[in-house]
């Protein structure tokens, strides 16, 4: 039904790792760790050019004389065809062998950038998504600055809302009890990220470079909703669902709602599917679903986190199941 | 603006896991015999030919793919030749010996029961030998019934002494009497053929290895009546052989000239009516490339249809020092329980460029989606790595192996 059973949500596509975070979060810091691991070997970094920024080179190992320049401006708006353009020629000349063969690329973003565009950037664009796999996004989040900047830029909320993982640097700056105030914040805010902490800007490079290919389980955020609007959930359906009951419910979504539907990603177990079908969707772009080739555990129920903005969990789940419904009848 | 962080050695990894590597106690040159057992007692053992003597077969004890053990290396009888190929199917394993020479001994196959997988007990030897032979360079056993094979014959006159492979199917179900039933070759390359000799290839295009007759010959119970031949400067051959005492040719597809000759396996996809056919590049400089492996159309099997390659490997694009990267082997959906069946993903080996991985979903535009390349052994006699063959389970546990030294690769895919 949807082609290749893959191992992985990925399967051979080139993965992609969007690295996000307000400006002097730590993300070059980050990466500079990540570079420096024998588990970083072969990663292309993208980043801006960012005048006002200013990259340090010096943090950065340059690998290869190529370089690609994106130009002045931020990822989000004025980039994405950059980035596009950024992508498929690195793949090309990975193939034509001008480039070492990498086998991942990260994508550091300014910190000014608005997260989801990219994150449709990869899932919709027909031109990324057959090569390129968005195996997930990373925020970095200054601990001491955090609330600060989370008041005044709207950017910083949207960073770590729509984030798979969050690192949480410079925590040597803050008390352990701000720490934890800073880590229940983040967890307020995006209840289905796993936040990491890095100590001196370094953290296990497998906390974000490896992703499992289902979302973690995770307890729903306490006290009132964010003034935002923002909320996480997930959706749990115990029994296998027609395919073409819940590709319905979900365009009837994004009809009503989809600029508020800012990431939906999980698996869902389909009639006459023996693995799970992995989906994901960014507001009204949708990746095509892909199915793998068994379950990464026991739990055979579909399993979706919805990331939304001014919708409840049960105006969500009433709408899948009565679509369903008048479908299946 | 972009940095790519380039890898710190030589090992070339995409979308492959490497889960161990043995040096088969530093006899790790290996031809394109492979084959596994579940013996009685649950053990699963990977049965490896070697490329050359002194080595004849390799017991590999892979119930744990992470933790291969030797269990048994056996001898050649003398160093003038090979095993090269070998075929398990049940409790009995076939073993191909090929003399450097012709006119030699020994030279044929042997039977082996491997029920203890330590201790194999000869039951029979088939002789291929003869004053034009070399025995059997490759074998196909796979439904212990009939051994199809590349073999000359005591009594095969090749009008050329480079054809002197031909397609010979014999009854082995009285595996201590093995016997001759049916035997073909192309029309016009033995003595006493009433056809004219076929028209050689130039010698500049094809090399000194040159010549008209038959590498791999596989049989599928999805068509028991049907042989699938690489014919080397032939092509491929799909022959009927419902009659197996006079097997009939149904089609021939040659790209040579202007490729460079010596196709090597036909690998036949039945539920998506497609062909995979290999050739094999035989120059260490790179000068017969590119050898490809074809996507061909076999709805109609008389008049198969090339429609696509699959991507060439660079020599230049994974900064590889070798130039010999063009094809050979391919995983064959070898039948039987404990092979890997597949008809989206093939893989392949393609020597100094290591093994390749491809989706094929769409037939028309194959894609590149993994490879391993490991670094040369450092008794490498050529200097580079040379993965020779490709096997995978029905685990999807692919094993992959070098003719350089380099011993047995067990390796995961990741996609």
């Amino acid at each position: 039904m949807f082609g290749r059973r893959l191992r992985h949500p990925g399967g051979a596509r080139m993965p992609v790792i969007v690295v996000t975070g307000f400006l002097g979060a730590g993300k070059t810091s980050l990466i500079r760790s990540l570079l420096e691991s024998p588990q970083g070997a072969g990663t292309a970094i993208i980043v801006n050019e960012l005048g006002e920024i200013g990259i340090d080179q010096a943090l950065l190992r340059p690998g290869s004389d190529e370089t690609i320049l994106l130009g002045n401006g931020c990822l989000c708006c004025r980039m994405a065809n950059d980035l596009r353009e950024t992508c498929a020629t690195l793949l090309r000349e990975r193939a034509q062998g001008s480039v070492p063969p990498f086998e991942r690329i990260i994508v550091e973003t300014s910190g000014l950038a608005e997260p989801t565009p990219i994150l449709q950037t990869f899932i919709a664009e027909r031109a990324l998504r057959d090569d390129f796999h968005l195996r997930g996004m990373v925020a970095v989040v200054d601990a001491a600055s955090f609330e600060s900047t989370l008041a005044r830029f709207p950017e910083c909320l949207r960073q770590v809302a729509l984030a798979d993982r969050i690192v949480v640097s410079k925590t040597d700056l803050i008390a352990p009890d701000a720490l934890a105030h800073v880590l229940a914040k983040l967890h307020e805010l995006n209840p289905a990220a796993r936040a990491g902490v890095a100590v001196e800007g370094r953290i296990a490079p497998k906390f974000v470079l490896e992703f499992e290919p289902s979302p973690p389980r995770f307890a729903p955020a306490a006290g009132p909703r964010h003034p935002s609007g923002i909320e996480t959930f997930a959706l749990v359906l115990d029994a296998p669902v027609q395919w073409s009951g819940l590709s319905q419910a979900l365009t009837t979504l994004i009809a009503l709602r989809g600029p508020d539907l800012l990431r939906v990603k999980g698996l869902v177990n389909v009639q006459g599917c023996p693995g799970p079908v992995v989906l994901h969707l960014v507001q009204h772009l949708v990746h095509p679903p892909v199915e793998l080739q068994a379950w990464p555990d026991a739990d055979r129920r579909s399993r979706l986190v919805f990331i939304v903005r001014d919708m409840t969990a049960s105006t969500v789940r009433n709408v899948i199941v009565a679509v369903q419904e008048a479908v299946s009848r | 603006m972009t940095f790519i962080n380039d890898f710190p050695d030589q090992m070339r990894i995409w979308n492959f896991r490497l889960l161990a590597h043995h040096e088969l106690n530093g006899f790790g040159s290996l031809g394109e015999g492979m084959s596994i057992q579940v013996a009685r007692d649950g053990r699963r053992i990977l049965w490896l030919a070697h490329w050359g003597a002194p080595k004849n077969f390799t017991g590999v004890d892979v119930s744990d793919p992470r933790k291969p053990q030797v269990i048994i290396q056996t001898e050649l009888p003398q160093a003038q030749m090979r095993s090269n190929s070998l075929e398990v199917s049940g409790e009995i394993m076939a073993v191909a010996y090929q003399t450097d020479k012709r006119g030699e001994k020994p030279a044929g196959f042997d039977l082996f029961d491997i029920a203890a997988p330590e201790r194999p007990r000869l039951i029979s030897h088939f002789d291929a030998s003869g004053a034009h032979s070399r025995g059997v360079h490759q074998l196909w056993f796979c439904d212990g019934c009939y051994v199809h094979m590349a073999s000359g014959a005591p009594d095969y006159v090749p009008r050329n002494p480079r054809d002197d492979q031909c397609y010979r199917i014999i009854d082995v179900r009285n595996a201590s009497k093995p016997v001759e039933v049916g035997r073909w070759w192309l029309p016009g390359t033995a003595e006493g053929d009433s056809e004219p000799a076929p028209e050689r290839h130039p010698p500049e295009l094809v090399g000194r290895m040159s010549g008209f007759r038959a590498h791999n010959t596989n049989v599928y119970p999805e068509r028991p009546d049907r042989a699938y031949v690489g014919y080397i400067d032939a092509g491929m051959i799909i022959l009927d052989i419902g009659d197996m005492s006079a097997p009939r040719m149904v089609s021939r597809w040659d790209n040579s000239p202007p490729f460079h000759g010596f196709t090597h396996t036909v690998l036949p996809l039945f539920k998506r009516n497609l062909l995979i056919v290999t050739d094999e590049t035989t120059t260490q400089d790179g000068s017969d490339l590119p050898k490809l492996m074809w996507v061909l159309d076999g709805r109609d099997e008389r008049n198969p249809v090339p429609i696509a390659t699959l991507p060439a490997p660079s020599a230049d694009a994974l900064r590889l020092p070798g130039r010999r990267v063009g094809a050979h082997n391919i995983h064959e959906n070898t039948p039987g329980p404990y092979t890997w069946k597949s008809d989206q993903v093939i893989l392949g080996t393609f020597f100094n460029a290591g093994l390749r991985a491809f989706d094929i979903s769409n037939p028309y535009q194959p894609k590149e989606i993994g490879y391993f390349v490991p670094p040369a052994s450092p008794q490498s006699p050529t200097g580079f790595t040379s993965i020779n063959d490709v096997l995978v389970d029905e685990r999807q546990v692919v094993y992959s192996v070098d003719r350089e030294r380099g011993g047995l690769f067990v390796l995961e895919m990741a996609f």
